[in-house]
């Protein structure tokens, strides 16, 4: 149980760390300073959006490894809890991070390809339309994984 | 996207071509291995629940790299405006066959003659493939000169849509 319990958390430290990075990122493109950046939401804007790319490629790809290793213990003590107790929604919710989490990560050649530098005016669109939908889903992952975790409460 | 582009033209092509047979192999059940979490036990293809339940998703995901790495591969030998518009005919395709049997099973529902046919779903697919090879004939050829990078992103969100859908169950229950 430690062992797992380990497992969940470390996901959960690197999931947070992509978070931050993706959010910084997608802020940035999204929304950036058009003057000298002044208060916290100017700063946070004002990020270099380019540096982050092999950051988000690289937490993505270990945070997706190590939450599909947890998927294994999972399926076969909380999910036979959740499916008892009829937490139905919460059994679907966690049904729908599986397929969010394979679609962010069949995403990230060509974010990788759009982000390449030097950045192609002709990619413009699209990066910044792969970039929010990637943001969106590990958004959307990152509150499910919270809400599934909360079905049994940490450790019951 | 240029036609000597061959990184970005797999990068486009894997993602959607990924996406779309990851929904298949979800919906139709096309594991290219079975793990038994209980056990540890993994087995080649479809294999039913033995002691503990059983675990499709991983293969899933390698039935679906296998196919979309292999599309990919042959999407960089083919040339750009074919490929455009083969994309365009599968996303229209998609999208029509979805208006046209729901509105074959609308027609159904409230006819006041018996229509069955309408039922079968081969029916649309026909009229589907059909009006979406007409669009990927007809569309202007500046749009077809080149692989839209935007397919990289709307294949997959498209699969999230019908992925979502049929997970509609868990939650209405």
């Amino acid at each position: 149980m430690v062992f797992w319990t380990t497992l969940l958390i470390m996901h959960g430290l690197l999931a947070i760390a992509l978070l931050g990075a993706v959010t910084h990122q997608a802020v940035a493109l999204w929304l950036p300073v058009r003057a000298a950046a002044g208060g916290f939401v100017g700063r946070f804007r004002a990020v270099p959006s380019h540096a982050y790319v092999t950051a988000i490629i690289v937490l993505y790809v270990l945070t997706f490894v190590m939450g599909a290793w947890i998927y294994t213990h999972y399926r076969y003590t909380a999910r036979l809890a959740l499916e008892q107790l009829r937490f139905f929604k919460v059994v679907g919710a966690f049904e729908v991070k599986e397929h969010l989490a394979v679609i962010g990560l069949i995403l990230l050649p060509a974010y990788w390809y759009f982000w390449r530098p030097p950045l192609s005016p002709d990619y413009a669109a699209a990066r910044r339309q792969v970039t929010l939908l990637l943001a969106l889903l590990i958004w959307a992952n990152f509150l499910i994984g919270h809400i599934v975790n909360n079905g049994r409460g940490f450790g019951s | 996207m240029t036609a000597t582009n061959k990184v970005g033209i797999f990068a486009v092509v894997f993602g959607a071509a990924y996406a779309v047979i990851y929904v298949i192999s979800t919906e139709v059940n096309l594991p290219l291995l079975t793990y038994h979490p209980a056990t540890g036990d993994i087995g080649l293809l479809y294999q039913p629940p033995g002691r503990g339940p059983a675990m499709y998703w991983y293969g899933w995901m390698l039935t679906s790299l296998i196919g979309a790495s292999a599309l990919a591969l042959i999407a960089t030998v083919v040339p750009e405006p074919w490929l455009q518009r083969t994309l365009i005919f599968g996303a229209a395709g998609a999208v029509l066959y979805l208006a046209v049997y729901t509105l074959a099973l609308a027609v159904y529902e409230h006819a006041s003659v018996e229509l069955q046919f309408l039922e079968n779903r081969w029916w649309s697919v026909a009229v589907a493939a059909a009006a979406a090879a007409a669009v990927s004939l007809l569309v202007p050829a500046r749009w077809a000169q080149r692989l839209w990078p935007g397919w990289a992103w709307v294949v997959p969100l498209g699969a999230i849509a019908v992925l979502t859908y049929y997970l509609t169950p868990y939650f209405t229950r």
